[in-house]
């Protein structure tokens, strides 16, 4: 290889804990690193999570030190709300166009304040809050996003709209709302690219059998997340959506799997999760799980089942074959292997539903020119022996864009894409 | 020479100013001892407000300084950069964080006026007793020791080899290539085991950066991240022992697992019965070179016409799933039906763990060829004339059996043996089922707890190849970022000391290290501490009964004097 490849930039594709991960361990050997993120904050998925498995550490206090560093990092170019337009090159030399949203918001003037949001006058759904509280046109998805500066969604702002408001500019006392902005068109020169776009949800909407948005006490996962998460919609107060506490919990696995084809990993731990969390914040209530496999692989997870199990869940291993509502009660219908039917009633009903490519991979996959799986996840060139290598020579994937998995599984993926970068034998 | 206090007060546009009353924060500390400017400015983090204070450390001399501004997370970094380009140590300077804790929390002006100047003193008083503090730095070898020749070991000494990195790939047995060599087929693509390890072998001898030393220990490893030095023993049967010393920066462990014993678990009649085998048994049947060159054949050298495969055997003794036994049952099935048409395989199980994108499909074909699957809370294995019987009782409490000529048991992974001594002569803890822990669970997977000691595959869990060869490569990755040839290792600059002369040589400070940074000096009696390792977290400070362990710029003064203002 010549000296250019050797010390050629590296782009990451993503800014949550693997991309995080990826540009730290590349930029402290001395790479320049460009870290591109679609949305306007870094941590990806992971900062939803109030708590993780199987140590219940508390998500947004084990990343923020990392965010902090990768913010800090000289070496690291965070480019947030941009995605990639096209790539050419080979590895050593790529040439990779990105798109570059306009914030809005100079990210060195803003201070984070907050004091432009309470006189904006729009009122729209939080996507980041799962729709289950409102944000206004300029906002940050929630408290303790970084870079804590926020951006402006052109798409309901007034002023975009082509009326006459400028609530935002006159309340910021740094002159940091800057209408003038514009979208940027970037040409980037790298040695090596590192996939890390994450998962989506499988979108629940697909299958009519549990009543989602239907039923009021039918919750995702996500939704089920945001609510217990102290900055959440409701601070991490375990309500329903008539504002009371529920008494009785039904959670559902294994919602898409058989859609999607394939086990998603992580879903059993995250519904122990959220028994564990559940359960210590509402001792008395009383929860269900539904599932036909366990999957708690490796050698802490089983540990956390006996304990989160030893402390009062009933599982019951059958298929739900329906979620309706009875009187003030959802009745959820199931159907044992024996093939024995039965009803249990709940007042919460949350579905975990599998993980699923994120929604650009097949445009991405296409501009990058590396295969996908069956099931739409990035490739690996051998699944054993170059788990985090592509087709193609210099690009590499990490974590979830990979397929489902949890999160030391995916820091350490992200970890063997700097390995694999930075080794001089390929 | 006499100290010269500065303290400026950020308004941070309307954030403090508004709550706080600047000016009376100003005229309270303006009069205390050595403080010879107090000013407030608009923004002292923007451009304008760095280079304000800047010039106004240049113009006034100071000889320390105190912002009261924003939390320490945002900005002391950001102020710290200025008193370098000012020539002021950047030790001898205090962040007070008067926005969140007094500006945005505490509701009454009044109220958080005065919290303010209590705090604002209280870093002044603090000040008074820094000292200059400075960075250092320590050249590191770069080189890497990796223990263990299976596929984890290898591809990490692949990884990590290069004209400017030495790799010392240290193997006890006479050949590499681990458990994997064993495997005549791998899931899920039934490719060759012995034919992946030769490939990789091969490309190990055509590096030159990496040394390879099969039938060897590594007896002692002393050291820190960048500078380890290691005695390895290699003893070939035919030949005398030679002892090896060499220094490297990082070590890897990829020592692997074993099966856990099955013999003390009588209800499978491993041992007492025939035809009974355990995975790695099969393993060794199926392969060429094997003692039935590879045919799958019962103790009387006839082909089985009916197997059994008992998943999760030991689990409820050890206490976790393994992880991959359920998938490589479904190779197992190929195998047999690959070389015994219209055998019939039967799996008792209880739970089906197949995760990740590609496994399903793996398990659906195999269920599709016909392959039973019995759902099993309990497996009892009887023997008779007609050949074995496994009992087995349903979820529900029914009680069934089933016959088989052949059974295969698939029991739990556990660390190999060496795990233990590896632990201890490094002082990386195992968790409570013998695997070693990592840094983090999450967050640092293949780190340890001893900085420049990584853990990758089985001797962290049960993995599979796969994982096992992304944590080889995530621990090249940690070494490469680290350990940059000719580059020098930052040191942290808070770290702990002790005074020799108050040192009673208790050890408490060496029990309460996390980082195992402190060592005991025999000869002086005292306990020592290496500032390579040292972290700065202070235990040994809090715990030192004598007062000999200190923590730089958390010394008991600048503590004390920090206390007494804001209790004031």
């Amino acid at each position: 290889m010549t000296d250019k490849k050797e010390n050629a930039p590296v782009l990451v594709i993503g800014a949550g804990i693997a991309g995080i991960e990826a540009s730290l361990l590349l930029a402290n050997s001395g790479r320049k690193v460009y870290l591109i993120e679609k949305t306007s904050y870094i941590g990806g998925n992971v900062i939803k999570f109030e708590e993780v498995f199987p140590n219940m550490d508390c998500a947004t206090c084990m990343i923020a030190p990392k965010q902090q560093e990768l913010l800090a990092d000289e070496n690291i170019e965070l480019l947030t709300l941009s995605e990639v337009e096209a790539v050419s090159g080979a590895a050593g030399d790529f040439s990779v166009k990105i798109k570059q949203k306009a914030r809005y918001i100079d990210l060195v003037n803003c201070i984070g304040c907050s004091a432009c949001f309470d006189p904006c006058p729009v009122e729209v759904d939080n996507e980041f809050e799962e729709g289950l509280t409102k944000r206004k046109a300029v906002y940050i998805p929630c408290a303790g996003a970084l870079p804590n500066v926020p951006v402006i969604d052109t798409e309901n702002c007034l002023r975009f709209k082509g009326k006459e408001c400028q609530a935002c500019q006159e309340a910021c006392a740094f002159e940091a709302v800057d209408y003038t902005q514009q979208d940027k068109e970037l040409e980037l020169k790298v040695g090596a690219i590192v996939v890390a776009t994450g998962f989506s949800m499988f979108d629940i909407g697909k299958t009519s059998r549990y009543g989602y948005k239907k039923l009021g006490g039918v919750y995702s996962a996500m939704e089920i997340e945001r609510i217990c998460a102290s900055n959440g919609p409701t601070q991490g107060q375990i309500t329903l959506r008539s504002g009371e506490a529920p008494k009785s919990v039904a959670i559902i696995n294994c919602v898409g799997r058989e859609e999607k084809g394939y086990c998603s990993a992580v879903c059993c731990m995250a519904a122990l999760k959220l028994c564990h969390f559940l359960k210590n914040k509402l001792p008395g209530l009383k929860i269900t799980q539904f599932y036909s496999d366990l999957c708690i692989p490796g050698k802490a997870y089983q540990h956390f089942y006996q304990e989160v199990k030893e402390g009062g869940i009933d599982f019951i291993r059958a298929e739900v074959t329906g979620v309706s509502e009875s009187g003030k009660e959802l009745a959820v219908k199931y159907k044992t292997d024996q093939g024995k039917e039965n009803t249990l009633a709940a007042d919460m009903v949350i579905l975990n539903p599998a993980l699923e490519p994120g929604a650009d991979s097949a445009k991405l996959a296409g501009m990058l020119n590396i295969p996908q799986s069956r099931e739409g996840f990035f490739s690996e060139k051998e699944p054993d022996l170059t788990p985090v290598a592509t087709a193609q020579d210099g690009i590499f994937i990490a974590g979830c864009a990979q397929g489902p998995k949890d999160i030391a599984e995916t820091i350490a993926e992200a970890e063997a894409t700097a390995g694999r970068i930075l080794s001089r034998s390929g | 020479m006499a100290k010269r206090l500065g303290v400026y007060v950020c308004e941070c546009g309307t954030n403090i100013a508004d709550k706080v009353d600047i000016d009376k924060v100003l005229a309270a500390v303006r009069t205390l001892k050595d403080v010879v400017v107090a000013d407030r400015y608009k923004l002292l983090c923007s451009g304008d407000g760095q280079a304000y204070l800047k010039q106004s450390i240049i113009e006034h001399g100071l000889t320390h300084l105190v912002v009261a501004a924003c939390s320490p997370k945002q900005h002391e970094t950001t102020f710290m950069n200025v008193c370098e380009q000012a020539g002021l140590n950047p030790y001898l300077f205090q962040l007070v964080n008067i926005r969140e804790q007094c500006a945005w929390v505490t509701p009454d002006g009044e109220a958080a006026t005065d919290k303010a100047i209590r705090q604002i003193r209280a870093a002044i008083s603090r000040v008074h007793y820094h000292t200059a503090l400075e960075k250092k730095g320590m050249e590191c070898n770069p080189d890497v020791l990796v223990i263990g020749g299976g596929i984890a070991g290898i591809k990490a000494s692949q990884i990590l080899a290069a004209p400017n990195r030495k790799v010392y790939l240290v193997e006890k047995t006479a050949s590499l290539g681990g458990k994997t060599r064993r495997f005549s087929k791998l899931f899920v693509n039934m490719e060759s085991g012995p034919g992946l390890i030769e490939g990789e072998i091969e490309r190990l001898r055509q590096n030159k950066s990496i040394e390879v030393l099969t039938q060897s220990e590594a007896e002692q490893i002393l050291g820190f991240l960048g500078n380890f030095e290691v005695k390895v023993v290699s003893s070939a049967e035919d030949k005398e022992a030679k002892e090896q010393d060499f220094n490297v920066g990082a070590v890897v462990l990829a020592t692997g697992f074993d099966l856990s014993d099955t013999k003390g678990l009588p209800q499978y009649g491993y041992s007492t019965l025939d035809n009974v085998y355990t995975s790695l048994d099969f393993e060794e049947m199926c392969l060429a070179d094997g003692p039935t060159q590879g045919k799958i054949r019962l103790k009387n050298g006839q082909p089985p016409r009916s197997v059994a495969i008992i998943h999760c055997v030991g689990r409820a003794e050890k206490g976790y799933c393994s992880k991959v036994c359920c998938l490589y049952s479904f190779k197992f099935d190929r195998m047999l039906q690959s070389q015994l048409p219209g055998v019939k395989i039967a799996h008792l199980y209880s739970d089906l763990c197949i995760p990740g994108k590609a496994n399903q499909k793996f398990y659906e074909d195999t269920r599709e060829s016909g392959v039973e699957f019995v759902r099993s809370a309990a497996t009892e294995i009887t023997g008779g004339d007609k050949g074995l019987t496994v009992k087995y009782e349903t979820e529900s409490g029914t009680k069934d059996d089933l016959a088989a000529d052949m059974v295969i048991l698939l029991p739990a992974m556990e660390p190999s043996p060496d795990t233990g001594r590896f632990a201890e002569m490094l002082n990386i803890p195992q968790d409570d089922k013998g695997f070693l822990a990592e840094e983090h669970q999450l967050l640092s997977p293949v780190a340890s707890a001893v900085e420049g000691v990584f853990v990758i595959g089985c001797a962290r869990g049960p993995q599979s190849i796969a994982e096992s060869i992304v944590q080889a490569e995530a621990a090249a990755g940690k070494i490469l970022s680290a350990l940059v040839p000719g580059r020098e290792l930052e040191l942290e600059v808070k770290t702990s000391q002790i005074l020799e002369s108050f040192c009673t040589g208790c050890k408490t400070c060496i029990e309460v290290c996390p980082y195992g940074a402190i060592t005991f000096d025999e000869d002086r009696h005292i306990s020592v501490v290496n500032e390579v390792l040292c972290h700065g977290c202070g235990n040994c400070a809090a715990a030192c009964p004598s007062g000999a362990a200190r923590l730089k710029h958390f010394t008991f003064p600048q503590i004390y004097q920090e206390l007494k203002e804001v209790l004031r």
